[in-house]
């Protein structure tokens, strides 16, 4: 559907995008995820036509774009801040598009109907300014104005940044319905590793200005190819040296275990590394609880559900079960190396 | 061959149009006439007389009016100008700050009520404003009788001079506190006001230390601007006789040769070191600006609320102080508007005939009898009229209004047109902007000199050889000069707005088919539009009341309002003409208060809502009017049921 082939971009001496391939496929969800400056907006920038990449090719259904002017591109925006034209009623937003192509009135006004009913917008909010709609109805009115000219693919540039936390846990699962319900290939640019991995059919992970890794929200989550992608996804614990030494793993790599992996107080295991210490500090999340434990070798960070029986109080003594199975190891970073 | 076709395309060839039709604008507008004045200088020619044989010889001597100013007394104008912009410096800021936090910052009963005396300024202006003044405060002024009156030891003439200009600019010149410090005022985070008082800072403390490091860059800024309004004073030096270097300039460039020794030359050079004085002072206001300002770092800015003054002597002295600068801006008014309904008579006593009103000094005309010298009575048919039925009124009014409204809507248009640029092209729209900002650099009365002199000659090719200062040609020169002095004011004031403009807002457009074009027509014209058009009323309003252009291009076919005020100050009665001139000059700043009200009403109250606040006015217009619907029809409904 969309390759991105060897894309460089440079803003005069800072590359900001270094030589990035990526494929998405048709009707899929796929989301670009990585810290501030890391290069996903600029990609999305790139496919939508903004950027002009310093080498590299944008191909869309096999047809190089790289070329093609932004308003023949047939590429639907959803802007961080939704960028709605603010003289306008959520209908003339809606038109917009439409009216530019210049098609007749009739067909403009049962298009952009269709598209309010399909995204919920009352006929009423259709007749208001977009300053009177609040902000998950405003996302409305923007994703119907990207859609309305039915593109061939829509990008998202972190539509869900501006809203609160309550708003944008709500709105993650009506955009994943949407999304399913007209079957659009769409590409998702946020930093939110929660959002990708809910959202998302596939991950890329950016990092100044190359992908780490492409996956399924497992893929990376689980089996994370290189220690920043698991170190940017979910939260982790690095193992110490003392703490390798005791589970016997390799001293020249580095050895990470997610939080969720370290049981407190567990069954015995023979092939569990036992770790005892006291808790330094509990983190009270109502679902889970998040420990952290003060051992000999290190301080670990555990996060176990809270089951409303074993709650550990700070000080008391516990013991972590630590299974090499679960550790992911990498190759050190060249500072680290010996 | 591919290449030059897309040269030729539309956009490129618009564009290489715009960018030949702006440089032609500024070369022959700005820098041809302004290089031409500075020329003159040294181009003065002097006679001189071998005493030996008696031959006379003429030679030009580049130095000649620089010696006459240091051995003359031009230096006088130069000196007197710099006080007045330092002693204004300290009671505009002293007046425009009290003003300001009267209305804003303390909690003063009365407030709103006092907000709008204290803006009166805004449509009460200009000559309107010296005029008025004079009305009251002259030797035979109402206020000044009425004074003497009371207390005969009184100098009947302590409203002229020094005294009169300090005392008239001081009030006319914080409509910009007015403006621009009370919205940085308002927009101070409350949030750290608070967070003083809780750190133990006292309210004065809180006002020192919190509130007034936020104000300094409009307060330098507006410091600036108020120094340079001082130095090129004009309507009320002039009208009130104070001997500053506009009104000498004007005065130089409309005497000859025959009367005083090279004047053209002696203007260019007071022009000059005008400009020199304002482009040292906008450098020193640029570097400052350039320093950075204090921002608020809040994400939640909290609004200000007015302090309580809790000391109740000071609470009592705070509001006698608030009162009376009240009583001071708005005696003018309400004496121009009771006594633009005085009959003549009424007004040349100097009293106010309570049951004797009239409209005459608006509307119609009557004869005037008089008794002359040889003991008959005469009379002077038509000689009292109101500013609608008097030719000369009317036609300065209508003259000031066309010329300043489309100078207003052309400076808007170039503005709004080469922003765009600007914001597109950084490094040729740099080039744009300084030479939009170029007439800030010059003194108004240097370009209008430039203009007055340059053009008035059948030799400036790239205006087709026509004298410009000619017969009706003087308007469209002051239609230029207007728009060319109102550049720099409208680029700094709509390029602000620009700002505003979300880069994601274009992108979507672009996004969704839109070109150029359309893109600035139907979506970021709409969003600056209330800006563009408060600039154009502030432009407008500022150009209809205007004196400095209008007297330095003074000529019968030009005529405009500010002129017809004055000839009304000079001629009132001479001859059994113009009797009421004074009521009509009062009738006249009453209408034009209510246009510039009614222009400043519109784009501040009514364009500055946004589409929201119309969508809901629009639905509960509808709301009543289904109401009163409701009402009726059953009445409808009953009467046809009833019969």
């Amino acid at each position: 559907m969309i390759r991105l082939e060897n894309i460089t971009v440079r803003f005069d001496r800072f590359t900001a995008l270094d030589d990035i391939s990526v494929q998405v496929n048709e009707g899929e969800f796929f989301t670009f995820l990585g810290p501030s400056g890391c290069g996903k907006t600029t990609t999305l920038r790139v496919i939508a036509g903004f950027i002009q990449p310093a080498a590299g090719r944008v191909m869309v259904r096999g047809r190089d774009i790289t070329g093609v002017p932004i308003e023949e591109r047939n590429i639907g925006i959803v802007f961080q801040s939704y960028a709605l034209f603010p003289t306008m009623t959520v209908r003339d937003n809606i038109a917009f598009g439409l009216k530019i192509k210049k098609l007749p009135a009739a067909q403009i006004r049962d298009r952009v109907a269709d598209i309010a009913s399909k995204v919920d917008l009352s006929s009423d909010q259709l007749g208001k300014a977009v300053s009177q709609l609040s902000g998950g109805q405003q996302q409305r009115v923007a994703i119907a104005r990207a859609l309305v000219t039915e593109p061939a693919i829509i990008c998202m540039d972190e539509p869900l940044s501006n809203l609160d936390a309550k708003l944008r846990v709500q709105l993650r699962n009506e955009l994943k319905h949407m999304q399913q319900k007209f079957g659009i290939t769409t590409i998702y640019v946020t930093h939110d590793q929660e959002e990708a991995l809910t959202l998302s059919d596939r991950i890329a992970v950016f990092n100044k200005g190359v992908i780490e890794q492409v996956g399924t929200p497992n893929e990376v989550y689980n089996h994370s190819k290189t220690q920043f992608v698991c170190n940017f996804i979910g939260d982790i614990n690095r193992l110490a040296e003392e703490t390798c030494a005791l589970m016997q793993l390799d001293p020249a790599k580095a050895h990470y275990i997610r939080l969720e992996r370290v049981p407190v107080n567990p069954q015995p295991d023979a092939r569990m590394a036992l770790l005892r210490g006291t808790i330094k500090s509990r983190e009270y999340y109502g679902m889970y609880i998040k420990y952290t434990v003060q051992t000999p070798q290190q301080a670990v960070r555990s996060i176990v559900r809270n089951d409303g029986i074993s709650i550990y109080e700070p000080g008391q003594e516990v013991s972590l079960g630590l299974n090499p199975l679960n550790v992911m190891s990498y190759p050190l970073d060249e500072e680290e190396s010996p | 061959m591919r290449t030059g076709t897309r040269w030729l395309k539309p956009a490129n060839i618009f564009r290489l149009f715009g960018f030949g039709l702006f440089i032609y604008l500024f070369l022959g507008f700005m820098v041809l006439p302004n290089w031409n004045t500075l020329t003159q200088i040294f181009n003065t020619t002097v006679k001189t007389v071998d005493p030996a044989t008696g031959l006379e010889t003429v030679r030009r001597d580049p130095w000649a009016v620089i010696r006459f100013f240091f051995a003359g007394n031009m230096g006088k104008y130069v000196l007197n100008s710099l006080k007045l912009g330092v002693f204004l410096v300290v009671t505009v800021n002293i007046v425009g700050i009290s003003i300001v936090l009267l209305t804003e910052y303390f909690d003063i009963r009365g407030a709103r009520i006092l907000r709008l005396g204290y803006m009166t300024t805004l449509i009460y202006s200009g000559v309107a404003l010296v005029t008025g003044y004079l009305f009251l405060y002259d030797n035979n002024g109402i206020l000044t009788t009425a004074l003497v009156n009371a207390y005969p030891g009184m100098d009947k003439n302590w409203f002229s001079g020094f005294n009169a200009v300090m005392f008239t600019m001081t009030f006319a010149c914080t409509s910009n506190h007015m403006l621009f410090l009370r919205n940085a005022i308002r927009s101070i985070d409350y949030n750290t006001v608070e967070a003083a008082r809780n750190l133990g800072a006292r309210p004065m403390k809180v006002l020192w230390k919190v509130v007034f490091p936020t104000l300094i860059p409009t307060l330098f800024s507006l410091t600036v601007m108020t120094f340079i309004t001082g130095l090129c004073a004009m309507s009320a030096p002039t009208l009130l006789g104070y001997d500053s270097i506009n009104p000498e300039i004007v005065r130089l460039a409309g005497s000859s040769i025959a009367d005083e020794a090279f004047p053209q030359a002696r203007a260019a050079l007071l022009s000059i070191i005008l400009a020199l004085f304002t482009i040292i002072l906008l450098t020193v206001l640029s570097a400052y600006e350039r320093r950075g300002h204090y921002l608020s770092v809040s994400k939640t800015k909290a609004r200000l609320v007015k302090q309580k003054i809790h000391n109740p002597v000071a609470n009592a002295l705070a509001h006698v102080y608030a009162y009376a600068l009240f009583i001071i801006y708005m005696t003018p008014v309400v004496m121009i508007i009771i006594f633009s309904f005085q009959t003549y008579s009424a007004i040349r006593m100097k009293t106010l005939d309570l049951g004797n009103w009239t409209l005459l000094n608006y509307f119609g005309q009557a004869d005037y009898s008089y008794l002359t010298s040889r003991g008959t009575y005469r009379v002077r048919e038509g000689a009292v009229s109101g500013v609608f039925s008097n030719a000369d009124t009317l036609g300065g009014i209508r003259t000031s209004f066309i010329l300043s409204a489309i100078a207003a809507a052309a400076a808007c248009v170039i503005v709004v047109v080469a922003v765009n640029y600007i914001f597109k092209r950084k490094k040729t729209g740099a080039l744009v902007e300084y030479a939009l900002l170029f007439p800030w650099l010059l003194p108004t009365i240097l370009i209008c000199y430039s203009y007055r002199t340059y053009f008035n000659s059948s030799d400036v090719w790239y205006v087709g050889n026509t004298n410009l200062y000619y017969m009706h040609n003087v308007r469209l020169l002051i239609i230029i000069a207007y728009t060319v002095t109102k550049l720099p004011f409208s680029l700094r004031m709509i390029k602000a707005a620009y700002y505003a403009i979300d880069d994601e807002l274009e992108d979507a457009a672009r996004n969704l088919g839109a070109g150029g074009l359309t893109t600035m027509l139907r979506v970021k014209l709409p969003i600056i539009l209330p800006s563009v058009l408060a600039v154009f009323a502030l432009n407008f309003n500022a150009l209809f009341t205007e004196y400095d252009m209008s007297a330095t291009f003074a000529s019968s076919y030009g005529t405009t309002y500010a002129m017809v005020m004055q000839s009304m100050t000079r001629e009132e009665g001479l001859y059994g003409f113009n009797v009421n001139a004074s009521g009509r000059r009062a009738a006249s700043t009453v209408f034009i208060m209510l246009l510039s009200g009614l222009v400043l009403y519109l784009v501040y109250g009514v364009g500055a809502r946004d589409l929201g606040e119309r969508l809901a006015l629009r639905g509960k217009r509808r709301a009543r009017r289904a109401k009163w619907a409701a009402r009726l029809l059953p009445r409808k409904k009953a009467a046809g049921g009833s019969r």
